[in-house]
């Protein structure tokens, strides 16, 4: 039978398999399942020394100084009581019932090891600390990351007295939603669990022109009225600044292409009947099928055979 | 003329004078027809519907109620929507804020101007019913009709794709043929559409310069990071210098949550950084990619939202900002 040694030791309390039984798992292979299903991780070796301890606490404490003859009788019967639990702790049942009644009271075991607590709240401790400065590391270095918003407003690109909104606007509810709460001043509302405030736009016109006019600054643009392949050459009546050089692998670049700038603007204007090049097609199979047709028949008048009259 | 002037006087600025024709008349008279054009119909309308509730349910019967509401201009409108970087979110909102206009009621041809990475057609579920493009449009093998798709769901909403992945449009043509396609749709005998969205390819190489010639507007999408806002603003510097002033933005993949903890950008900052007026806020919605997956109903609130500004050229006037839940105090277990 496998058994997994990750689940058995992770968990303090664990039941116990009644039967014993070989089992093989990451620590080597043991022939009783019993024996190591019932140590306890984490306080397995300390148990078990406790309980050898309290074992002999008993065993001496028994051997010591009996008062009187019922003491003896009971002291023995405690003895062979416990010599009992000590052949039975081959029995799982009774092992796991040793081990239970064997289990000091914490407040005993905390005073007993005074040192291994010290080292386990040192080290509790120590994590906080170092998740703490992990966590002022994180935030420092968020201010420090370009783009960021603390950069931004770092660098003067952004307001930083919006980040507080000065004069809240009232919020009014006209369709009287009852999933929609509105806060006791009407300048907030709570809708699904979150909390919402109306912040006002404070784009003005004025502000809308500084930005046009920065922007007519920096770019200057005239747009290109005509794409040209790279590694051909201008027209002569065209200006250069109109012109957009296009790459070969442009989706833009041309095929061979009968059909020129009139034509297409025609194309696009029909309203009714074929479209253009179905029509040219069509007229130009029908064209072709005529003329076969009369090639046909001029075959056929030249090869029928010609009758001869005599007049004998 | 005094009339004029006290008739000029109470309209104020948002209606302008025209005058159609002028002749002699008997006597030293002279004739004029004119008319008066509101420039803020739409805003005057708007008022009158608030104020008047109970009529405008009455009005809003008629059928075509909703394409009075954009007639201070001449259709189709033109709108081209673009990033200048890849990935952001055009081609959903194309779709999303055409099928939104579509079940507003009006009808909308929606292109996609993409030559080579055809997406539009497969984000609609339209990709098995492609089989004429423009490309074929301009060759002749077919009419411009015949290679408009038409929805199922919503008639009123058409696409057209310039080119299958294979074929090649001719080099020269590029802007013309939009321009072509605008007008033959301008024209053609089911009458103008209302409106014609332009899904503009990544980049500012051959096919965007190629989508924004026929276009009057322009929706920008963006999402808030520096890599894409930077893009943006050369994109929206291109098309201010092409004569597009009427730019709205788009902001995609919005996360309240991450703003809040200041990792990423807010609405309000990205605003200020492009300049641009806010036409819509598009949240991240997990559930949302699961809706592209499966090609079913792509409008959400947010984009219907942004459709519906772009009818009215609206913007928005605030956002929602996400704030820390307020902790329970010591008697909030008791119910106070």
């Amino acid at each position: 039978m496998r058994a997994s040694m990750a689940s058995i030791s992770t968990q303090q309390f664990q039941s116990v398999s009644l039967r014993p039984s070989t089992c093989i798992s990451k620590h080597g292979i043991c022939l009783n399942v019993l024996e190591f299903r019932s140590e306890l991780r984490l306080s397995s070796r300390y148990l078990k020394w406790s309980r050898r301890k309290t074992e002999r606490n008993f065993s001496v404490g028994a051997n010591s100084s009996p008062v009187n003859s019922d003491d003896d009788k009971r002291v023995e019967d405690e003895v062979v009581k416990m010599e009992r639990n000590i052949v039975d702790s081959e029995n799982p049942f009774g092992r796991l019932r040793g081990s239970i009644t064997s289990l000091p009271p914490v407040v005993f075991v905390m005073k007993r090891h005074i040192g291994t607590n010290f080292a386990v709240g040192m080290c509790i401790a120590i994590a906080f600390l170092i998740i703490a400065v992990r966590e002022y590391v994180a935030r420092k270095s968020r201010y420090n990351r370009p783009g960021s918003v603390a950069d931004l407003v770092k660098r003067g690109q952004l307001r930083s007295d919006r980040r507080g909104i000065s004069s809240p606007l009232k919020y009014d509810d006209p369709f009287n939603n009852p999933l929609v709460k509105v806060g006791k001043s009407n300048s907030t509302i709570e809708m699904c669990g979150k909390v919402y405030r109306l912040a006002p736009v404070t784009l003005t016109e004025e502000q809308q022109s500084i930005h046009q006019k920065r922007r007519s600054r920096a770019y200057q643009w005239k747009r290109p009225t005509m794409f040209i392949k790279e590694g051909d050459s201008i027209p002569q009546d065209v200006d250069p600044d109109t012109v957009r050089w296009i790459p070969a692998n442009h989706p833009f670049a041309t095929t061979v292409s009968d059909i020129d700038e009139d034509l297409a603007q025609n194309n696009v204007y029909q309203k009714h009947g074929v479209p253009f090049r179905i029509k040219a097609e069509h007229e130009a199979l029908q064209r072709k099928l005529e003329a076969l047709q009369s090639v046909l028949l001029e075959i056929q008048r030249l090869h029928t055979p010609v009758t001869i009259s005599s007049s004998i | 003329m005094k009339f004029f002037e006290q008739l000029l006087h109470c309209t104020g600025n948002n209606v302008k004078f025209i005058i159609e024709s002028v002749c002699e008349g008997d006597n030293f008279a002279a004739v004029v027809m004119w008319h008066l054009e509101s420039q803020m119909l739409l805003k005057n309308v708007s008022f009158l519907f608030d104020e008047f509730p109970e009529a405008t349910e009455g009005v809003a019967m008629v059928p075509d109620f909703i394409c009075i509401l954009r007639s201070a201009g001449e259709t189709p409108f033109v709108v081209v929507i673009t990033s200048g970087k890849g990935g952001v979110g055009k081609t959903t909102t194309t779709a999303n804020v055409g099928l939104s206009l579509a079940r507003l009621g009006f009808t909308i041809v929606a292109i996609d101007a993409d030559v080579s990475l055809r997406n539009l057609d497969l984000l609609l579920g339209l990709e098995n019913r492609v089989n004429y493009t423009a490309v074929e449009v301009l060759n002749g093998d077919s009419r411009i009709d015949q290679a408009l798709i038409r929805d199922k769901r919503w008639s009123n909403f058409e696409l057209l794709c310039i080119s299958k992945p294979r074929s090649k449009i001719p080099l020269g043509f590029g802007g013309k043929a939009l321009i072509w396609l605008v007008e033959a749709l301008k024209s053609r005998l089911e009458g103008s559409p209302d409106f014609i969205l332009i899904d503009c390819p990544a980049g500012i190489d051959a096919g965007f310069i190629t989508a924004i010639t026929p276009a009057k507007e322009a929706v920008l999408v963006t999402t808030p990071d520096i890599t894409s806002l930077r893009d943006a603003d050369r994109v929206i510097g291109l098309l201010e210098c092409d004569g597009i002033k009427d730019i709205k933005m788009i902001v995609n993949r919005v996360r309240t949550d991450l703003i809040r903890g200041e990792d990423m950008m807010s609405v309000l900052d990205v605003q200020e950084m492009l300049g641009l007026v806010l036409s819509g806020l598009i949240p991240e919605d997990s559930e949302y990619k699961s809706w592209v997956s499966s090609c079913f109903e792509l409008a959400g609130l947010a984009f219907e939202q942004a459709g519906w500004r772009l009818v009215e050229q609206d913007s928005m006037k605030a956002v929602m900002v996400e704030e820390e839940p307020k902790k329970p105090g010591f008697f909030s277990f008791f119910g106070g």
